[in-house]
């Protein structure tokens, strides 16, 4: 994947030539007035449908007052924010939302440094290597953490018997019981399912970078660390950026992992936003609007901060 | 992640959207009811919907003129897709499952007298029919009941030498050790706190130490001292002291029920359906009565569930016809598949007297002192789902706090309902 626009056509016409001369002005009248409106307009209408009238709805709900059988008993003002601002962990929910983000993406990323240029060696079997790193990725994520959770169980799980074989610990452990080591694994398992996708959008990177370059370097006595940093890294931005903020925006609102793990809990110990909405939902609907009101905005910052670097990018190359 | 599902998330939408179905008033002159009923089953061959095709077949033969569509829904999704039937203003006429009293605030519901005839009502068995009410009018119509008895496992006390079951804390408390110190089992007393039921284990906890969730008038005490002392006992002598799970509040009832039948656990409170699941583990096992703070309980929790019958669709003559056959005719059938206990007069004093149901026993002996959650109160469906997020951490954190916040959420669900 690759933020730089492909040149367009009418470049590539111009540096031929002769194309502009032979454009015809046909009368232009029914369909052809709309222009590409007839093509574009089911993609309109489906995100009209699918993600304008959701955020719509979502935002109407988290001013309602609905009672717990479901029932809209008409306005409630700003009430549900403040209930859900109020909510004694929600603190602690927004804390853990930060860390679990900016840990899990940060591990992920020089983890995936390092594989992507491990994979851009060549070695024999890197093929099969290739695809087998594909198989987190492939596996439903779903899949993957009912597969930790199971192997981290107390009393059938894996992990317990070899450490208690091993000797490295002398009682089965409740590894997913309690927040400080529940955190750690479930972020384990988000940089063990987001490194597939990083991986490849780095080694994509790596591999636009013409070996004319390291040449040169070579031939300028560059040693390994200094080519490292002074060429391949910087010439890596682009798909660097990539990786940090699709990261960022699908580790923000990672929701199976956590939940498949530990729900949650216990309480909302080990909630981040996205699971203290759905937790919401059983109690209040509408203050569950309102956090999923809070998540989008956030969400929107990320995104504008993604155009914002991706812009500055361009100019810069 | 496809790139559809990759947007819906990065939109914060999941689960947020509702879906509604059409309405189908039968253009033959036959009258449709739409029966919603909760799955009791835990496989293809108990399903609960082979129960109701077999009562709506033999209704349907006295009633030609009345269809009625059963839609059965697992446990884990009924209460949301009923929910949306009720946001949609697509509600069904007749619903079986676990609360009632939320929908009466609304004032969806039919009372029981418009709906059932007197004798129906009068076969109920009195506590669970006032357990139905809601300021003194009864709405909630029970369906199945159970009462909860303390189950241990004959030869892991055995080998421990506790001689007889517990019938204090302190008692409880002495033959964990034992079993613990003997190696006996892994879990000497299973205390699951979890989401699933912490409503369930909690109340029966504070019912032995004379506490409980409301007062005598109804006004909600999550936190009384009792309350509080009953989960500072629960810390230092079960869980501070490795006796039961590491984790109480992170552990649900059907891994307790699983590790008991499995022969890994050594006393838990339990309903009847751990019957079987023991009796197929090849677990000996007893009953005795819950073990209170200084003697056993005089009064266990009791648990319902209920059919109710919604006002909107308007089917008031079919829907008291279908469910004064039901009620005469398809309870026993019920429980007997189930296991479950009855609710109504005659299935109870059959199964009583039948032979049959033996193992039940020990529970009928519970069930006229049984206590109820507060159901007929509409704020109490918020509260319990509260409870289950959060109130087992009373037995790791300061049970004050934990139950403090409880009420103060309790008191907030109350002034709003």
């Amino acid at each position: 994947m690759s933020v730089k626009a492909p040149s367009s056509p009418a470049e590539s016409r111009g540096r031929g030539g002769s194309g502009g001369r032979r454009v015809r002005h046909r009368p232009r009248g029914g369909l052809a007035r709309l222009g590409p409106l007839p093509w574009i307009a089911p993609v309109i209408l489906l995100i009209l449908a699918v993600v304008v009238y959701p955020i719509v709805e979502l935002v109407r709900t988290s001013f309602l007052n609905i009672s717990i059988a479901g029932k809209v008993r008409g306005s409630a003002g700003t009430d549900k924010f403040k209930k859900l601002f109020e909510e004694t962990d929600f603190g602690h929910v927004l804390l853990w939302t930060v860390l679990w983000t900016v840990v899990v993406v940060c591990v992920t990323m020089v983890l995936s440094l390092g594989l992507a240029q491990l994979f851009n060696q060549r070695f024999p079997g890197r093929r099969v290597a290739r695809w087998a790193l594909i198989a987190p990725w492939a596996a439903s994520v779903l899949m993957t953490a009912i597969g930790f959770k199971w192997m981290l169980n107390q009393t059938a799980g894996v992990l317990n018997t070899l450490l208690i074989d091993l000797g490295l610990i002398d009682k089965s452990k409740d590894w997913l019981g309690e927040p400080g080591t529940a955190w750690p694994w479930m972020m384990f398992v988000a940089v063990f399912v987001s490194l597939p996708f990083t991986t490849y959008t780095l080694l994509a990177g790596l591999q636009t970078i013409s070996q004319d370059v390291y040449e040169a370097a070579r031939i300028d006595g560059a040693g390994p660390w200094q080519t490292y940093w002074g060429i391949t890294l910087p010439l890596l931005r682009p798909a660097f950026l990539v990786g940090v903020v699709i990261n960022l925006i699908n580790v923000f609102n990672s929701f199976p992992i956590i939940w498949a793990m530990t729900q949650g809990g216990p309480g909302s110990d080990t909630a981040t936003s996205t699971v203290f909405m759905y937790k919401l939902k059983e109690t209040d609907i509408a203050e569950s609007a309102a956090m999923s009101v809070v998540n989008f905005a956030m969400v929107v910052v990320l995104v504008l901060i993604f155009l914002k670097v991706s812009r500055w990018n361009e100019e810069d190359a | 992640m496809t790139g559809a599902a990759a947007l819906a998330m990065a939109l914060g939408l999941t689960g947020l959207t509702g879906c509604g179905s059409s309405d189908d008033e039968g253009s033959d002159g036959k009258t449709t009811l739409k029966l919603v009923a909760a799955d009791y089953g835990d496989k293809a061959s108990n399903a609960s919907k082979i129960y109701w095709r077999d009562v709506v077949k033999d209704f349907q033969k006295k009633n030609p003129d009345i269809k009625v569509d059963v839609q059965v829904i697992n446990w884990n999704e009924i209460d949301k897709q009923v929910k949306t039937m009720i946001q949609s203003g697509n509600v069904p006429d007749l619903l079986q499952t676990g609360g009632y009293a939320d929908k009466v605030a609304d004032d969806l519901l039919y009372k029981a007298d418009e709906v059932t005839s007197d004798k129906t009502r009068a076969n109920l068995i009195p506590s669970f029919a006032k357990a139905g009410e809601v300021d003194g009018t009864q709405y909630g119509i029970p369906w199945v009941s159970s009462t909860r008895v303390l189950f241990y496992n004959k030869k892991i006390l055995k080998e421990a030498g506790v001689k007889a079951p517990p019938k204090t804390w302190d008692e409880l408390a002495a033959a964990a050790k034992k079993i613990k110190d003997k190696k006996a089992a892994d879990t000497p007393y299973a205390l699951p706190l979890g989401p699933e039921e912490t409503q369930g284990e909690s109340m029966i906890w504070e019912l032995g130490n004379g506490g409980g969730y409301t007062d005598s008038g109804g006004t909600y005490q999550l936190d009384s001292a009792k309350n509080v002392e009953t989960f500072k006992w629960l810390q230092d002598n079960l869980v501070k002291p490795g006796l039961t799970y590491s984790n109480p509040a992170t552990t649900d009832r059907k891994t307790a029920f699983a590790d008991f039948a499995a022969g890994k656990a050594g006393m838990l409170n339990g309903h009847p359906s751990l019957i079987q699941m023991a009796k197929s583990g090849k677990v000996d096992y007893g009953v005795t009565t819950i073990p209170g703070k200084d003697g056993p309980l005089k009064s266990t929790l009791g648990v319902a569930d209920w059919m109710m019958a919604f006002k909107d669709p308007g089917h008031q003559a079919e829907v008291k016809k279908f469910l004064d056959f039901t009620y005469a005719n398809k309870m026993l059938k019920f429980d007997e598949m189930y296991n479950f206990m009855p609710v109504t007069q005659d299935v109870r004093k059959e199964m009583e007297s039948s032979g049959e149901h033996k193992d039940l026993e020990p529970f009928f002996a519970e069930l006229d002192n049984a206590k109820f959650y507060p159901l007929g109160d509409p704020a109490w469906d918020v509260i319990s789902a509260e409870m289950k997020k959060s109130g087992g951490k009373a037995a790791q954190e300061d049970p004050k706090k934990v139950l403090g916040d409880l009420q103060k959420k309790a008191e907030d669900a109350v002034a709003n309902k």
